[in-house]
């Protein structure tokens, strides 16, 4: 009739350790949570300084910036992710970004009417460059494709074609799949490519290859040339290397539309 | 100071007419702007169509390639629908270039008479266009047909009027 464990005052006994522990475990919780805010608030000061003593480099200095990112990349951190993020907002990387894609954006913008929204990275890169002047921060390709790459996420008709070792930047909404970018690819090397050397290197049939060869002139992209010896050879003005030291005239100027 | 050739003139497909109408378009305003520069630097008032052909401006020896006459043809309609053409004959063989409209050059002509006090003077039209005094001004050189013109805009603005004179015209600036 004395059994242990069992009866009112042993489910009470066993509430009351129950109570108990969950105090303990709560005080546990407090207590880990008061070490995790001084951890964070160190951390905090830590960042704040760091972010004052770099800021000016991270401004400054292409390689610190591809340094950071990597480091950042590496924590799980997309500095870039929002405009108003804590490190975007901390470190002012955010705004670097932000101005070189709103300028990237003009560069494409004052060209489009030559090369139809289709430009080489090098191009774009030496364009950047003279823009900024003599005594603007360094800019470097890497922060070029980062830049482009937020701009394609925003929706802007941005996007980035694999040519010949570096990128064909395209700011236009032109469709191009697969076919057009292959032949863009193959149209690198001379800034002009044929029927023929299509059908040759790609093992393609004629009808596909004037197919995305008539798509390209439609989209002001290529420019016909029918006095070439032997076949009529299309040309990219985007790829035409005499272009990229020219100006925009002003009655260049005068045919651009927004 | 040598001419100054704009990127599409070393860009082989500016001299084929482009199959698709904006770039087309845009071929076009490129060549009107390239043949009127051509003719202000070297101070050309009239084209002929077969000489035009074989200019370097329509045929680009260096990269062998030429602007059919079609083509120079329908450039030169261009120039005339914006007012920098005129045809002196029915079949298209010759043609008056104005990289200038006649009232600009009636205000340059106007602004050295000002400037160098001559205002109630009478010129003859050699004196004006091929005179020592005008051997620095833009205007010097200007052919007859232009300098008449400019000088009857400036009639229209009453400041000038076109006299006839015993061997040929003049003009007083008022």
């Amino acid at each position: 009739m004395h059994r242990r464990g069992v009866g009112a005052g042993a489910i009470a006994k066993k509430k009351l350790a129950e109570a108990k522990y969950k105090e303990r475990g709560t005080v546990l919780a407090e207590d880990q949570i008061v070490q995790m805010s001084k951890q964070l608030e160190t951390f905090k000061s830590n960042l704040e300084e760091f972010a004052s003593k770099h800021k000016q480099e991270i401004r400054k200095s292409s390689q610190f910036r591809v340094q950071f990112q990597d480091m950042c990349a590496t924590i799980g951190v997309d500095p870039l992710a929002s405009g108003k993020g804590f490190w975007s907002e901390m470190l002012g990387v955010g705004d670097f970004y932000y101005e070189l894609g709103v300028q990237i954006i003009e560069v494409c913008l004052a060209l489009k009417h030559r090369n139809g929204g289709l430009i080489t990275l090098d191009e774009l890169h030496h364009r950047v460059l003279k823009g900024r002047g003599k005594f603007a921060q360094d800019v470097s390709q890497d922060d070029l494709v980062r830049a482009i790459k937020k701009l394609k996420v925003m929706g802007n008709g941005f996007g980035m074609i694999p040519v010949g070792g570096s990128y064909l930047v395209q700011s236009v909404p032109a469709e191009l799949n697969m076919d057009h970018t292959v032949v863009l690819q193959l149209a690198e090397k001379k800034g002009y490519v044929s029927v023929s050397e299509i059908r040759e290197s790609l093992k393609w049939e004629r009808e596909r290859a004037c197919h995305v060869l008539d798509h390209l002139l439609k989209e002001g992209l290529a420019w016909l040339d029918s006095q070439a010896s032997g076949e009529p050879q299309y040309w990219l003005p985007a790829l035409f290397s005499e272009l990229t030291s020219r100006d925009v005239t002003p009655e260049e100027a005068n045919q651009i539309t927004p | 100071m040598s001419f100054e050739w704009p990127w599409q003139y070393n860009f082989p497909p500016f001299f084929t007419l482009q199959p698709n109408v904006d770039t087309r378009q845009k071929q076009l305003a490129a060549w009107c702007s390239l043949a009127l520069s051509y003719c202000r630097h070297h101070k050309l008032y009239t084209l002929d169509v077969m000489e035009a052909q074989e200019s370097p401006v329509f045929n680009h020896k260096n990269i062998d390639r030429k602007l059919s006459t079609d083509a120079i043809l329908i450039v030169f309609e261009e120039l005339r629908k914006k007012g920098n053409l005129e045809w002196l004959d029915k079949n298209k063989t010759r043609c008056l270039v104005m990289w200038r409209r006649p009232e600009e050059w009636g205000k340059l002509i106007y602004q050295w008479v000002s400037k160098n006090g001559m205002a109630n003077t009478v010129f003859t039209l050699y004196e004006l266009a091929n005179g020592d005094d005008t051997e620095s001004e833009e205007f010097h050189g200007l052919e007859d047909w232009m300098l008449i013109r400019s000088l009857q805009a400036l009639q229209m603005d009453g400041k000038a009027e076109v006299i006839t004179m015993d061997d040929g015209k003049g003009v007083k600036f008022f």
